[in-house]
């Protein structure tokens, strides 16, 4: 609901159905309610009535000639993301009350529907049942901002989580796209169902399909065990899909034909199982352009960009700046029990204007480094152009020095866990997208850890 | 040929909302029609019209009141999926016996 509408006047919802009687019935139930009705019997008027009417929320039948319910649906949330839409089905066939959450719609009634029943969804999708208990939820505490652009944001994405549809982020690297995916999913009807994130551009081609969907054992060399994969460990919850835009070409089509029927196939088996996930994808690319250039398919795009959310780069919002470095210099005293060091004024500055290429990660390092070397309590603005990497010198090698620490590191724990990367990622107290990155960024490959020794 | 509205037959009695007064003589009338078109679609073998009568009776008769009509669209719909054409015309004399004899109170 838009701010003008909501206190001037009585919700106005858009019902269409190409039936007149049900037409007629529905229109006359709403108006009972003193609900504002707008009746059309077809998608493409429906359509049209959305720009000139702006409902508050839509409800449609799901099998019309033409344009049918399904393909309305879709259309609405290209235009209007966050339009409810309730879709009304002459039968109740699940795999469509699946597929029609997915793309966004609020419920799913069966014909004949009961009056009470249709009010009171109507309600709730209006936010004006009594029954607020979503709005108590806590949203994102951990995300930190004071800027409009990330208010917009944040109330964009706490209007999108109480749902199933599907969410696209995009952001360049570090803008907190992984925090946002968490904050939507802590705070769905899934919340208590796990959260899984995989990195679809740090998975070797050959057994990210596997990783994703599973695989039957002896599926192929190296399968000694069957293997349920990450569909299924999200199973009632939600499936990150990190650098979605990385994901190669063929896999692409199977993930497709995943989201149009909501079962997979594990690699080797002859059966499909219906998966219960919610899918949120993100990337930094511009796939877009990816798209132009055939390197992503355009119908993967469309069904996976239901929602597009977009988080800005922080050099784009920098009132943001100052409230993230007090928050990171805090945890980084309460970490180390030491006391809570500040940036001078020139510091300050400096660093509300820098550009930022690694976003709030980038932000993080750049606090802890300054705390850990600064033996002062003013952080001056010399250590500040240091750590931002502007200044040649002995920090260049502390770069390299914490580097080739890492690589060191990684390598032992992989070592030790014989190329187990999900162990070595909980010893290093990381999730496994990071790990992998990680793993990525030193150019090392798991793989060789799990040779026998001897080779 | 169709039988009228004969007095020498039991009403049935079907309580429906007040509030859908203004409604109901419309919706009756509509199955009537909704008849003489499955008859004439059964005529022409166009099955596929006649299951989305079916289908459309099924979905609007419980809503009005008149869940005999929802059970007699649900029938007609299936009828018609099998190609059935006995199956159809059963469903069908049936609706229009209970359409000839229904009489609605609203309370
Ligand atoms: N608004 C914010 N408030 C507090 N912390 C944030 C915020 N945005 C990002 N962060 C922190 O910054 C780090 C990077 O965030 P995140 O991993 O979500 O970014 P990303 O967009 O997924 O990055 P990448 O593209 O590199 O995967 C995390 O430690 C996250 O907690
Ligand atoms: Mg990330």
């Amino acid at each position: 609901m838009t701010s003008d509408n909501s206190t001037t006047r009585q919700p106005r919802i858009l019902v269409v159905d190409d039936d007149s009687d049900v037409l007629a019935l529905l229109a006359k139930w709403l108006k009972d309610e003193k609900f504002d009705v707008v009746t059309v019997s077809s998608g493409k008027d429906a359509l049209a009535q959305i720009g000139i009417t702006r409902p508050d929320l839509v409800l449609t039948d799901l099998v019309m000639d033409e344009m049918d319910g399904m393909a309305l649906l879709s259309e609405i949330h290209r235009q209007k993301p966050l339009l409810p839409v309730i879709m009304l089905s002459g039968q109740a066939k699940i795999p469509d009350a699946v597929k029609a959450t997915h793309l966004g719609s609020s419920a799913f009634l069966t014909k004949p529907v009961e009056k009470d029943e249709l009010i009171e969804q109507i309600r709730k999708h209006l936010h004006l049942s009594g029954d607020n208990s979503n709005g108590k939820i806590p949203f994102g505490e951990d995300i930190i901002y004071r800027s409009s652009v990330m208010a917009e944001l944040i109330e964009q994405s706490r209007a999108v989580a109480d749902s199933d549809i599907t969410v696209f982020i995009t952001g360049e690297t570090g803008t907190g796209k992984e925090i946002l995916a968490k904050a939507i999913h802590d705070a769905s009807p899934r919340r208590d169902r796990p959260f899984i994130g995989v990195n679809c551009g740090a998975i070797p081609e050959q057994l990210l399909e596997s990783e994703l969907f599973g695989h039957e054992k002896g599926a192929f060399t190296g399968a000694m065990t069957q293997h349920d994969g990450l569909f299924k460990a999200a199973d009632g919850g939600t499936l990150f899909l990190d650098e979605i835009g990385d994901m190669p070409l063929d896999l692409q089509v199977k993930l497709l034909r995943v989201l149009q029927d909501f079962q997979v196939r594990p690699v080797g088996s002859v059966r499909s199982v219906p998966i219960n996930v919610r899918i949120i994808s993100a990337t930094h690319n511009n796939l877009e352009q990816a798209v132009k250039e055939g390197t992503f398919r355009a119908d993967l795009y469309y069904r996976l960009k239901v929602v597009p959310l977009s988080i800005p780069a922080l050099r784009e919002r920098p009132e943001d700046i100052e409230l993230l470095l007090d928050y990171y210099l805090e945890r980084f005293s309460r970490k180390r029990g030491e006391p809570k060091k500040s940036f001078s004024p020139e510091a300050l500055s400096h660093l509300i204007s820098a550009p930022w290429p690694g976003n709030v990660r980038q932000l993080i390092n750049v606090v802890d480094l300054c705390a850990t070397m600064n033996k002062t309590d003013i952080i001056p603005l010399s250590m500040v152009q240091k750590a931002l990497g502007e200044e040649e010198g002995d920090l260049r090698t502390l770069k390299d020095a914490k580097h080739s620490f890492e690589r060191d590191y990684l390598i032992s724990v992989l070592q030790l866990t014989k190329g187990q990367v999900a162990s070595s990622a909980r010893i290093a107290g990381r999730n496994r997208t990071e790990f992998y990155k990680l793993l990525n960024a030193h150019n090392i490959d798991p793989a060789d850890f799990r040779k026998p020794p001897g080779n | 040929m169709r039988k009228g509205k004969g007095k020498f037959l039991d009403k049935i009695i079907v309580q429906c909302d007040p509030d859908l007064e203004d409604l109901i003589p419309g919706y009756l009338n509509n199955r009537e029609k909704d008849i003489v078109a499955i008859r004439e679609s059964l005529d022409s073998g166009d099955f596929e019209k006649v299951r989305t009568l079916g289908h459309s009776m099924k979905g609007s008769g419980g809503g009005y009141g008149f869940d005999e009509v929802t059970r007699m669209g649900s029938r007609i719909e299936s009828a018609a999926l099998a190609k059935d054409v006995e199956g159809v015309e059963e469903a069908l004399q049936e609706l229009e016996d209970y359409i000839n004899r229904v009489e609605v109170v609203f309370s």
